[in-house]
């Protein structure tokens, strides 16, 4: 990244995109063409909208109140999805062309913490986090996560004891992975609802841990521009 | 970007001006060591483990027009003009200079419309006229 230079943006705000200009004209031919239709558009938009992290959620939060469905989940990620009512094949009846893998939910214990990357490009489980963070795709954190991850965790707030394992898990074309955080003190009794709410995207990427008091539940395509960083593990 | 000879000559000095990753001086040299020509091997989009300095890891959100190319890049794969391999290995062969100078979601647009050329779906001259018509569209819109 490139942030020693002071070069004006390349899009100035207010100038209308080119990129946005190819993206449609793209898209118009496309369906001029009959490559794909307009209502393949809206209806995977639609799909891909409704997605985020609250699918993750869902599945943590069983897990920790249902052993059973814990180990279900551990064993076979794909299928336990379909009990909280996420299918991997949707929109199309065989997944989405970037994310139709195999998945895998990483259990934190007390001596070992879990943390997701894709230092080729950006893999990520979409169908059960929705989009990823702008950050998560960034050759930066992609560069230093699997070599100094307790360095690049601790930029995010969270700082881990030296006895805690950490393990860096790199997600390609075939594997997704998301991570299981452990279930705060502080939460006995609480509904699964409740619990859910507090499992918010970054614990599940693995920078942050859940906390009994911190709810933050945003999808990424309707996150505020000056968001900042960590905001899963700040105190 | 217009095609006046001023223009043109302003684009060219930003060109030159690209900072290359690898700060070698590469202007393609008469000859070159194995070691510097395995090292020219290395496949740009393989980072992981590269030494970088801290950066603040913010949040921009998704632009409608960000979502637009993800939705639209998939929609051509599901309908199997192209699938996601495709898509990644037509970003990894951008270059260096415009894999790390792209926005995300500009890599996956740019390649999605090199894929439509070089298979006959396009052609240059009707990406071209559609360009000119889309731009003139929304530059109406946006007065």
């Amino acid at each position: 990244m490139s942030t020693t230079h002071g070069h004006a943006p390349i899009q100035e705000s207010g100038q209308l995109s080119e990129f946005e200009v190819l993206e449609l004209a793209v898209r118009e031919l496309a369906i001029e063409k009959g490559l794909f239709s307009a209502e393949d558009h809206r209806r995977f938009s639609e799909w891909a909208e409704s997605r985020g992290p609250h699918g993750g959620s869902k599945l943590v939060a069983k897990a920790w109140v249902d052993p059973a469905f814990k180990e279900r989940l551990l064993t076979n990620g794909t299928e336990a999805c379909k009990e909280v009512g996420l299918n991997w094949l949707e929109p199309t009846g065989q997944g989405t062309p970037s994310d139709y893998t195999f998945f895998y939910v990483l259990e934190n214990t007390p001596k070992l913490h879990n943390v997701i990357v894709c230092t080729l490009c950006s893999c990520y489980p979409r169908p059960v986090l929705g989009m990823s963070p702008d950050w998560y795709r960034t050759p930066n954190y992609r560069r230093r996560m699997v070599r100094w991850p307790r360095e690049v965790l601790a930029e995010f707030g969270l700082h881990l004891s030296p006895d805690v394992e950490v393990r860096v898990h790199d997600s390609n074309q075939k594997s997704r992975f998301m991570v299981m955080p452990m279930r705060p003190e502080g939460t006995e009794g609480w509904s699964e609802e409740q619990l859910a709410a507090i499992v918010t995207r970054d614990c599940m990427i693995g920078v942050a841990l859940p906390r009994p008091d911190w709810t933050a539940q945003q999808v990424p395509s309707q996150a505020t521009p000056s968001q900042a960083k960590g905001k899963g593990g700040r105190k | 970007m217009g095609s006046t000879p001023t223009q043109y000559d302003t684009l060219q000095r930003q060109v030159s001006n690209l900072n290359p990753v690898d700060r070698l001086l590469l202007d393609s040299p008469y000859t070159i060591s194995n070691e510097l020509y395995s090292v020219l091997r290395h496949v740009l989009h393989d980072v992981g483990g590269q030494p970088d300095t801290p950066v603040p890891f913010t949040e921009k959100g998704e632009e409608p027009w960000e979502m637009n190319t993800y939705v639209t890049c998939e929609c051509l794969g599901w309908r199997g003009v192209w699938n996601s391999e495709e898509r990644r290995r037509r970003e990894n062969d951008l270059g260096m200079t415009q894999y790390f100078g792209l926005p995300y979601y500009a890599r996956w647009i740019t390649v999605a419309t090199k894929s439509l050329i070089d298979q006959g779906l396009i052609t240059t001259d009707e990406l071209g006229k559609k360009i000119d018509e889309v731009r003139d569209r929304l530059t109406k819109r946006k007065k």
